[in-house]
């Protein structure tokens, strides 16, 4: 199902504006993404969640381009609420940014739906450009020690 | 004079997090950061910062060993801990290792300022949980302690608990003694030391205590789902 999407061309923008809901269940983890987030020009954090069900909620009111989602939050957690967008707000793309350094929980992620998957600390690193990549609707992944795969 | 403060903790993110939040406060500069224990070590030496922001759980050295070598070294140190877990063994051992301040960092964008406040105010901050704890050991007096705390293992020394850290952590004899200076046959030695002190025959025995005894943390993953959904791929 995804896997459909992956040729589509990338759109070539240096301006691009992305609209991004930010959910994690550490006030300083988002409060960290954030400043990286709105570090580049025409990016912005449009809202912040810290479980999947208020993720789930607030994509539907926000209309958000991008979702950056934890995986372990208390209530619902990232991969649950990932299963329900994907249903529900099919056009809207799913970055995983977890600490969870394993590829089988990044399958897992992908096979919820979502489009990308970073490593919590190199998420300095990656985030940046996992997030033009899923915007595009690219898949982006990175393993930690590895280089950044995207793939097009 | 504005404030310096020294943050350590292995994720950049939640540096960047942590920076943001201290630096909004007007008076407070963030002199350094560093990435793990010993990386903290050289800086505070070398910054002499008025507050250090250490986490517990981090590589090479972690937190509370951090704070026992950086007070051993300087009293004067004004030390909060930062943790993932409150379990009345971690604020034991932060209490004990001579921390000021113990915030959750779950709860440290509403906490960390009063406790960096609190410090440099020369007071204590400490999550309310820890009151809790130490009222309830007032008033049953002895009896938590003997009650509660795990069988008294043989203690440790700060350099063996350093080597349990970095072989829980995966690394070799090699690879500790390069890490931390010493010939291979020196950490050898302590390493057969810490395994007779403590009766364990496999390094898997040692990784368990290293969890147990919180000198490494871990986060498990949440548990695995069958997938329901359509899936890619």
């Amino acid at each position: 199902m995804a896997n459909s999407q992956i040729g589509f061309p990338p759109r070539i923008s240096n301006k691009m504006t992305i609209r991004i809901l930010l959910v994690d269940d550490h006030p300083i983890v988002r409060q960290g993404l954030k400043t990286l987030l709105e570090g580049r020009s025409g990016w912005e954090v449009v809202g912040e969640a810290s479980d999947g069900a208020e993720a789930v909620e607030k994509a539907q009111n926000l209309k958000p381009d991008v979702m950056v989602l934890d995986v372990t939050m208390p209530r619902m957690n990232g991969l649950e609420a990932c299963r329900v967008l994907r249903r529900q707000a099919p056009q809207l793309e799913i970055l995983f940014v977890t600490q969870h350094d394993s590829p089988q929980m990044m399958r897992e992620a992908l096979d919820a739906g979502a489009r990308g998957y970073v490593v919590k600390s190199n998420a300095a690193r990656d985030l940046l450009e996992a997030v033009e990549a899923v915007s595009q609707h690219r898949v982006f992944t990175a393993l930690n020690g590895r280089d950044s795969a995207a793939v097009r | 004079m504005k404030l310096r403060i020294l943050l350590a903790d292995d994720h950049e993110i939640v540096r960047r997090g942590l920076r943001a939040l201290l630096e909004k406060h007007e008076g407070w500069e963030v002199c350094g950061e560093a990435s793990d224990g010993r990386e903290a070590l050289d800086k505070a030496m070398q910054l002499k910062p008025d507050v250090v922001i250490l986490d517990i759980g981090m590589p090479l050295l972690n937190g509370l060993d951090t704070t026992r070598q950086l007070l051993q070294h300087d009293p004067h140190f004004k030390i909060i801990v930062l943790t993932i877990t409150d379990s009345d063994q971690v604020i034991r051992e932060a209490l004990d290792a001579g921390a000021r301040g113990f915030v959750l960092k779950s709860d440290a964008a509403r906490d960390l300022v009063s406790a960096v406040e609190a410090l440099q105010n020369k007071r204590m901050f400490f999550t309310p949980r820890v009151n809790d704890l130490v009222l309830a050991g007032f008033l049953e007096k002895g009896n938590t302690v003997s009650r509660n705390e795990a069988p008294k293992l043989p203690t440790l020394t700060a350099r063996e608990r350093e080597i349990t850290q970095l072989l829980a952590e995966g690394n070799s004899s090699k690879e500790v003694a390069s890490l931390l200076n010493l010939s291979t046959k020196t950490v050898e030695t302590h390493r057969s030391n810490i395994m007779r002190k403590l009766s364990f025959h496999s390094i898997r025995d040692l990784v368990v205590y290293a969890i147990k005894n919180n000198l490494i943390q871990i986060e498990l993953p949440p548990p695995p789902k069958t997938p329901t959904g359509p899936t890619a791929a």
